[in-house]
């Protein structure tokens, strides 16, 4: 047909032109999917890829090699004979030792609404004749010195982390240095009181049977237990808090002004022993119950809150979003400290260590020495936290170094190096021992000073 | 190659499904209907063109293929790569921290570490005399740092562990339970805590590690009348019992064992220095000074360990430890030490676990806190457990369910002050006891294991009331 069109020969260029022009393009095509295959195409993804996004989109329930899933323990190499030996501590599966006897879980009744315990509106009555008759617990150490409960905790079972349960170690004998030094009592908990409130909400029925059993505490400090002392001679100013219940690091813009879901910090706090205290876990609770609760209340917080993710509500963002709401009510009597490191953000710290010991001393508890860094996010316990194993534990190890120079400094060693776990001498010893002085006052400090009555 | 072309071209033309009339499917066919009319030579080129166009075809396609699905080991998928790799980088961060090595350790570590040679004299430190003198007029010049509180003389309780972790996780989890039950009697009776995870004294590791930090802590806090020092593995299950200082007034040592043991048969298990308390004294300073020699590592521990194991009954054959050696010198020197020394066995300071842990039941039915001895001991100690190593001396199971039996029954005595108490003995779980009140302190005042408020129920402890 084309033929009569144009004429034989042109036909055949033409014909010749079009043949090569479908090579040229084919052959283009070929290039690409090759070069696609072999090194990817961005955000479009290689075949491989694109075979990955197909089995698992119909394979939903089939997960391809977790990300997260690399803290394994890792099982050394058994020689013949000994995966059976009773005696061998790495081949022992530690579930065959818990048991959990007496089974049934107190059901709570749906109809009725979540409380923290029986309504007590006389506290402060009652817990002030109590002081009366106990005149040897009292409740101020010296003047201007409360007594002081800290309180932390962790799981009764063991980490599923391997090297958790070794930080977790680490962490609590750096409270009861500082706690030491400073005469502050410890709690350490290691049971769910109430099963309704797990997780992050767990301490609030803790705290609230501590202060109703410990009357002669005047404060209650919450302290997580990825949260490590760094200033070792910094001594909460007290006086400053006085007229105030609720001690957080946190700012008053950030929280009654923005509503930003990290304004303050539930991860390190102070609360007085009274009425408003118990008031006030009243009024903290009702997000806390698990289940439909919980993540109902999640939804409106995230709402509400300025920058918080979706998930269930927890026990900070509860807290903003209650004295937010009813700053009338709770406000006055509500400290959000910002001069020193109430809570000290690892990110921001870590790197800065030596920088601090060049420039600084301990004792000023802000960003040139921080009284806490609290390894937020790292959750060494757990097998997922939200950064890379390696930075949070390798800097718990280097906080934890820091605080633990300023301990060991009294006895005349230091830490090799803030990555190492060997000390060295710094202070030789003499035939006259008491003469010696430590730098930072901390053998005898004033702070532990008891008081000097005049009757033995 | 422009026929080539052309034959490829009319191939793959084909191959994609090229249905279209175009003049050269007909220049095909009609090259297929001609072929009887071609020449061999001719048709010989067009079989080998055809070949080329086969293989170069499937070349193309195995490539394609390649880069799409893989063929098996020769080519993993990123996503596989990557988390192999965080995998890989976090088993080498967690072999790291749980090795021994330091990022400290000189280059050279390699080469063999330098011991003390057998002719070398071992000191502690700087030898010090008259430090009871030095410590009282400490305390006159310090009235606020007294050595008694509430009339009660001041104790500090050393323990420790190594600076990295167990060989095990589950070492770590029985260390940490061990010292939560350590800070619980200690906050309960006024003790402060000293937790020692660093090495001193490079010569002195291991077990004798703690000669030189009780030392060091005698010498800084001149305030504090007793050390204790206690095990890692021992764990307190009396929460009542008070260990009674005034019968201890003219001792400075006090240690569990058995007299028997000691002098008629010099059995290497006569005392226990899993639990003992130093008082801060002259006296103290000394015989530390005395027990150190045959501590430091290398040659010298090794002889030691010999005249050791010569010396005393039962003994294995290993280097010196601190226990053999306090034995061995106790003996040797009975004159010179002996009536300052206390060995204890009315309660249990030291309890060995074998035969204590299975009656825990026995003792929650029949008897109550505050006794500290066979019917309700003051301290378990897991000797030879070992769960911090890969190897214990006995069964695993048994070890690990006996120690969370122990920490449960002590926990019990602690929760049930705040009305709760463990499920069972090996339940992490806890049930409520006592129900929640308005009034809290009237349930708490009976419970208070501080202060005797019945003062017949108080324990058998001779607790001077403040």
């Amino acid at each position: 047909m084309l033929e009569k069109c144009i004429g034989q020969q042109r036909v055949r260029r033409i014909q010749r032109a079009a043949r090569q022009a479908k090579i040229t393009f084919l052959c283009l095509f070929m290039t690409v999917v090759v070069m696609r295959g072999m090194l990817g195409a961005g955000k479009f993804g290689t075949p491989a890829q694109d075979l990955d996004d197909l089995t698992t989109h119909f394979y939903a329930a089939r997960k391809h090699g977790e990300p997260h899933r690399v803290l394994v323990e890792a099982q050394p190499e058994n020689e013949n004979g000994s995966e059976n030996d009773p005696k061998n501590y790495a081949t022992f599966d530690f579930n065959k030792i818990l048991k959990d006897e007496g089974g049934e879980e107190e059901k709570p009744d749906p109809n009725k609404p979540y409380t923290l315990g029986p309504k007590i509106s006389d506290w402060d009555e009652q817990r002030g004749e109590w002081l009366k008759r106990n005149p040897n617990f009292p409740n101020f150490i010296r003047e201007n010195k409360p007594r002081v409960l800290l309180v932390t905790g962790s799981s009764p079972k063991p980490c599923e982390n391997p090297v958790g349960d070794h930080y977790l170690l680490k962490s609590i004998k750096n409270k009861i240095d500082y706690c030491r030094l400073h005469g502050i009592e410890i709690f350490y908990n290691m049971a769910l009181l109430d099963a309704e409130m797990a997780g992050f909400w767990a301490k609030l029925p803790l705290i609230r049977k501590l202060l109703l059993s410990h009357p002669e505490v005047e404060f209650l400090w919450w302290m997580d237990s990825d949260a490590m002392f760094t200033d070792m001679a910094f001594e909460l100013p007290w006086e400053r808090y006085k007229d105030v219940n609720l001690v957080m690091h946190g700012w008053n813009e950030m929280v009654y002004d923005q509503k930003n879901w990290i304004g303050l910090n539930t991860g390190s706090f102070l609360l007085r022993n009274n009425q408003w205290a118990l008031d006030l876990l009243d009024a903290w609770a009702p997000m806390g119950p698990k289940g439909k609760i919980r993540d109902e209340a999640g939804k409106i917080l995230t709402r509400e809150l300025k920058g918080r993710p979706v998930f269930e509500a927890d026990d900070q963002s509860a807290m903003v979003y209650l004295l937010a709401t009813q700053r009338d009510t709770w406000g006055n009597k509500v400290y959000l400290e910002s001069g020193y490191y109430l809570h000290g953000y690892w990110g921001i710290l870590v790197d800065k260590y030596e920088e601090m010991i060049e420039n600084y001393h301990p004792g000023f508890g802000d960003h040139r020495w921080p009284l806490v860094t609290h390894f937020v996010g790292c959750k060494p316990c757990g097998k997922f936290g939200d950064y890379p194993v390696e930075k949070c534990l390798k800097q718990m190890d280097r906080a934890f170094n820091f605080g633990d120079n300023q301990v060991l400094q009294i006895y005349g060693f230091t830490h090799k190096s803030l990555a190492s776990r060997r000390v060295k001498r710094v202070r030789n010893e003499t035939g006259n021992p008491l003469e010696a002085k430590d730098d930072l006052g901390l053998m005898h400090p004033a702070f532990k000073a008891v008081k000097v009555s005049t009757s033995s | 190659m422009g026929q080539d072309n052309g034959s490829t071209f009319t191939t793959q033309k084909r191959s994609s499904g090229g249905g279209s009339a175009l003049p050269t499917t007909n220049g095909r066919a009609a090259g297929a209907a001609a072929r009887t009319m071609i020449p061999r030579g001719r048709q010989i080129h067009k079989t080998f063109n055809n070949i080329k166009i086969t293989i170069l075809c499937g070349f193309v396609t195995i490539l394609v293929l390649r880069g799409t699905i893989g063929i098996g080991n020769l080519s993993s998928s990123e996503a596989d790569a990557v988390n192999q790799n965080l995998i890989e980088e976090t088993n080498r961060v967690l072999a790291e921290i749980r090795s021994d090595k330091d990022p400290d350790d000189p280059a050279d570590s390699t080469d063999e570490p330098q011991f003390l040679s057998l002719n070398d004299t071992y000191t502690l430190g700087p030898k010090i005399v008259g430090w009871d003198q030095q410590r009282k007029v400490w305390l006159s010049q310090n009235p606020e740092f007294p050595s008694s509180v509430n009339g009660k003389p001041r104790i500090l309780l050393l323990t420790g562990s190594p600076p990295n972790p167990c060989d095990n996780p589950i070492g770590d989890h029985y260390l940490l339970k061990a010292v939560k039950n350590k800070i619980d009697y200690c906050r309960i009776h006024g003790i402060e805590i000293v937790y020692n995870m660093a090495h001193l004294d490079k010569e002195l590791a291991g077990y004798w590690a703690k000669l030189p930090m009780i030392r060091r802590l005698m010498l800084s806090h001149p305030e504090v009348e007793w050390i204790w020092w206690m095990d890692s593995d021992a764990m307190f299950t009396d929460m009542v019992f008070e260990v009674p200082l005034s019968k201890y007034s003219n001792h400075n040592l006090v240690i569990h064992g058995y007299p028997d043991l000691l002098f008629e048969q010099k059995s290497w298990i006569a005392l226990n220095t899993g639990s003992f308390l130093f008082r801060n004294c002259q006296w103290s300073l000394d015989l530390l000074d005395t027990w150190a020699p045959m501590g430091p590592k290398g040659p010298i521990r090794e002889e030691a360990g010999k005249v050791l194991t010569a010396n005393l009954k039962g003994r294995p054959a290993f280097e010196a430890d601190d226990q053999s050696a306090l034995i061995y010198l106790l003996l040797s020197q009975k004159e010179k030490w002996m009536d300052k020394v206390y060995v204890e066995n009315q309660y249990y300071l030291h309890g060995y676990w074998l035969g204590l842990v299975e009656r825990y039941e026995e003792m929650i039915e029949k008897y109550h806190p505050g006794l500290g001895d066979e019917r309700w001991p003051f301290v378990t100690h897991f000797v030879g457990c070992k769960p911090c190593g890969s190897y214990g001396d006995y069964p695993v199971e048994q070890c690990l369910k006996s120690m969370e039996r122990a920490f449960n029954f002590a926990d019990n005595q602690v929760l049930k002050f705040y009305g709760f108490g463990h499920r069972g003995l090996l339940s992490p779980k806890i049930k409520r006891i006592a129900n929640e009140t308005a009034t809290p302190l009237e349930y708490m005042d009976q419970v208070d294991i501080r202060r005797p408020v019945h003062g017949d129920e108080s324990s058998g402890s001779s607790e001077t009331k403040s």
